[in-house]
């Protein structure tokens, strides 16, 4: 009798919290739709066209099925730009884990000062806005005046300047150098979170049964932070394949660096005596999504099987 | 619970509050002005403006002396006291300008007037239809008073105004003449007309090169910035060219511009440096890393590396002077800057007016002087309303040296030919490929093949 009359309350409470939660996720969930969700449908669907700025509307020009993509495949710059964009994620992902992992185990049994300020060093590049580390860097690999060829001739290591900027022997590392200083900055504070909500116990009992510290580390403390070493590989992956803002400060795609976000860029506002540029520069867009999307699927599908 | 629903009540109202806070008003569809007329300015109407448009938009690249606000905001808040015309003045950056103007343009929002030259209000945005056209305002006076080569720059095939000539200049290099004089190659230079030989121009980078062991001078190769400096350089070396008479096709695979090329890579002292824009340049010359700088102009001349130091000088003071390119005889062919004012079409005809308004207040009447002398350019006309333009730098020397020695070797101006924008883009990629020592035969081919192609459509 109590359970029937309490049935019906429950369900009105449950209706008047789940109208209170659709309010509070409202305001977001009409930025989500509006800036993600129909833009990207408006890609998908432009890409399948061959719209430019001279056309009228959201989804202008002609519908070309899959010309765009088909033509990509023949695009020389284009393919380099992959290519130069999975060299970025395949060097800067596992170096941005490892590094910060190692960090991470070495500072995050440090006392509350010491620890904030590693945390603060590490994490201060994250925070600086973009242009001002670019500007910095830009000024240390100057070829003429930069810090770098300063110190490596007066250490008697080059005879003459590197053009590290316009040199595409080094153009390309000196972009993932600066990647990886802004990148290591959030995995290096989400480790040592996660180093530090290892369940003690679970180390204690490896300890116990005579496990060394690499055990201990691998099977024990490893396992336990697998979430959030996937959240860090998917993160990583996402910034390396989208490297844009350095690209467009430091070298304008040119000595080997372009990427695929540039060249989106590029097709899309640069070369504007072109028809058919922004449909174009949307199937890059397509086809940089769809590789985002598997790597992090093969990666959350590794994580989950480990 | 009562407590509950009234902090869920304030929650909810600061969340639409901040959502209409971000959504942003209904605001006129103009741009956010980088310096607009100030507040205090009172227009006193002296001419009566058109009715619904007391106020326009104005997109400024930063030609010459128009980049710096505290000249150009008098002229303006003058005219809006003139006319009752409200300017907003915004200015645009040469990197990221033509995104902005074709980001608007597609978005419906270009500005009203804007300030640049023919290659992109006449062969870009005027070809496609965007551009008002301006040949109601030139009579057989104007005509006769404009410069033939400009007004023939600002007018499309068909014979459309789209561009009113303000001023022109001739690009040209700058030489440190003191670094010149301690390597002796200052005896390379004919220093009474301001030319050299190519023969001249090899020497003189040895002598440079053997007195100081470094990069005398770079081929810039970032991107498009100042590319006007290496065509120049290329196409008088050998007597090459980069388009047809015609306009109608690239023409850069001349074996006189390969043999440049060749020349140029195989110079100690010359560097292909991808990491430089003809920005970069002028300034290492200016810090004296540099003896040349092939992105030079008048502008440069009297304010070298816009750093505001002393005219033709270096920063700790060594002379600059202004240099034809080298070529076999010592009769070089410039390449040119042309720049005005041109009207975007919104639609509005009451704007259109206003604009129109503006463009003759500052290039057909006596204010076309101050217009002219802020740039630090020439005036692209002899007259205007029986004011005199052709004398206006008389009491400066540098100008009037210029006026001389660089001006009459001011040649075709080939930037008009279509496909502009996408020749720029293959001209720079190419240089990078010759500094990376690709074939320089095949580089070119390839890359003026790839122009040839865009510009077929």
């Amino acid at each position: 009798m109590a359970k029937q009359s309490k049935q019906p309350m429950s369900r009105a409470l449950q209706r008047r919290e789940n109208i209170a939660g659709y309010l509070f996720m409202l305001p977001c969930l009409i930025f989500f739709i509006g800036f993600v969700v129909i833009p990207m449908i408006i890609c998908i669907l432009t890409s399948l066209t061959d719209t430019n700025m001279h056309d009228p509307g959201l989804i202008g020009g002609s519908f070309i099925g899959l010309d765009n993509f088909v033509r990509l495949w023949g695009d020389k710059d284009f393919l380099a730009a992959l290519k130069n964009t999975f060299v970025i994620v395949i060097v800067s992902v596992p170096t941005v884990c490892a590094f910060s992992l190692w960090v991470s185990s070495a500072i995050y049994k440090m006392k509350g000062p010491v620890l904030s300020a590693f945390r603060c060093i590490f994490y201060l590049p994250v925070v600086t806005g973009s242009v001002a580390v670019t500007v910095v860097w830009a000024w240390m690999y100057n070829n003429y005046y930069g810090i770098f060829n300063y110190v490596l001739k007066g250490l008697g290591l080059i005879e003459g300047r590197i053009n590290w900027l316009g040199d595409e022997r080094f153009a390309l590392g000196c972009i993932i150098l600066i990647l990886f200083t802004t990148s290591v900055g959030q995995p290096i504070v989400l480790y040592v979170s996660a180093l530090g909500n290892v369940d003690t116990t679970l180390i204690e009992a490896a300890q116990v049964d005579g496990a060394t510290e690499m055990q201990v580390f691998w099977k024990v403390k490893w396992a336990q932070m697998m979430p959030t070493t996937l959240y860090i590989l998917v993160i990583t992956t996402i910034n390396s394949f989208q490297c844009f803002a350095l690209i467009q400060l430091l070298t304008k795609g040119g000595a080997g660096t372009d990427t695929v976000m540039y060249r989106i860029y590029w097709t899309a506002f640069k070369l504007t005596e072109q028809a058919g540029h922004f449909g174009y520069a949307n199937a890059m867009g397509v086809v940089l999504a769809i590789f985002i999307g598997l790597l992090s699927a093969v990666q959350f599908k590794l994580a989950k099987e480990k | 619970m009562k407590m509950k629903k009234i902090v869920a009540a304030a929650l909810a109202a600061a969340m639409a509050l901040s959502l209409a806070a971000c959504g942003g008003g209904q605001k006129p569809a103009q741009s956010t002005p980088a310096a607009s007329t100030p507040a205090s300015s009172t227009p006193a109407a002296s001419t009566p403006a058109p009715a619904g448009a007391t106020e326009i938009t104005a997109w400024i690249y930063p030609v010459g002396g128009w980049s710096n606000e505290a000249d150009v905001k008098p002229l303006i808040d003058q005219f809006t006291a003139d006319t009752g015309i409200k300017v907003n003045l915004e200015w645009l950056a040469y990197a990221d300008g033509d995104d902005k103007v074709n980001t608007a343009i597609t978005a419906k929002k270009a500005p009203d007037l804007i300030m640049e030259g023919p290659e992109r209000l006449v062969a870009n945005w005027g070809a496609k239809g965007y551009m008002v056209d301006l040949s109601d305002m030139i009579d057989a006076t104007d005509k006769s008073e404009i410069n033939a080569a400009a007004l023939a720059a600002c007018t499309s095939a068909d014979g459309k105004v789209y561009q009113y000539p303000m001023f022109i200049t001739a690009h040209c290099m700058g030489i440190n003449l003191d670094a010149f004089k301690a390597a002796g190659a200052d005896q390379y230079l004919n220093l009474d007309n301001h030319t050299w030989t190519t023969e001249g121009f090899i020497k003189a980078v040895e002598a440079l090169y053997a007195k100081k062991g470094d990069t005398v001078a770079a081929i810039y190769c970032k991107g498009q910035g100042g590319d006007q400096g290496t065509r120049a350089l290329i196409n008088n070396m050998y007597g090459g060219t980069f388009t047809n008479a015609e306009h109608t096709a690239y023409t850069w695979d001349d074996p006189n511009n390969i043999k440049a090329l060749e020349q140029l890579k195989n110079m100690k002292g010359i560097a292909f440096d991808a990491s430089l824009e003809g920005g970069d340049e002028l300034k290492l010359m200016y810090q004296e890393i540099l003896d040349m700088a092939f992105c030079w102009n008048i502008a440069q001349q009297l304010d070298p590396a816009s750093a505001h130091g002393d005219p033709g000088k270096t920063m700790n003071g060594q002379e600059i002077v202004c240099m034809n390119f080298p070529s076999p005889d010592g009769t070089p062919v410039l390449q040119g800057g042309i720049w005005g004012l041109g009207i975007f079409n919104n639609g509005d005809d009451a704007k259109i007016e206003a604009a129109k308004q503006f463009v003759k207040y500052f290039c057909d009447s006596e204010h076309a002087a101050d217009a002219a002398k802020i740039s630090n350019f020439f005036s692209a006309r002899s007259a205007a309303e029986g004011t005199d333009l052709s004398n206006i730098f008389a009491d400066n020397a540098i100008m009037t040296d210029y006026n001389k020695v660089i001006l009459p070797n001011l040649g075709d101006y080939y930037q008009i030919t279509k496909g502009w924008a996408g020749a720029r883009t293959e001209w720079w990629n190419m240089l990078q490929k010759v500094g990376k020592g690709e074939d320089i035969a095949a580089s070119v081919a390839e890359h003026v093949a790839n122009a040839n192609a865009a510009a077929a459509g």
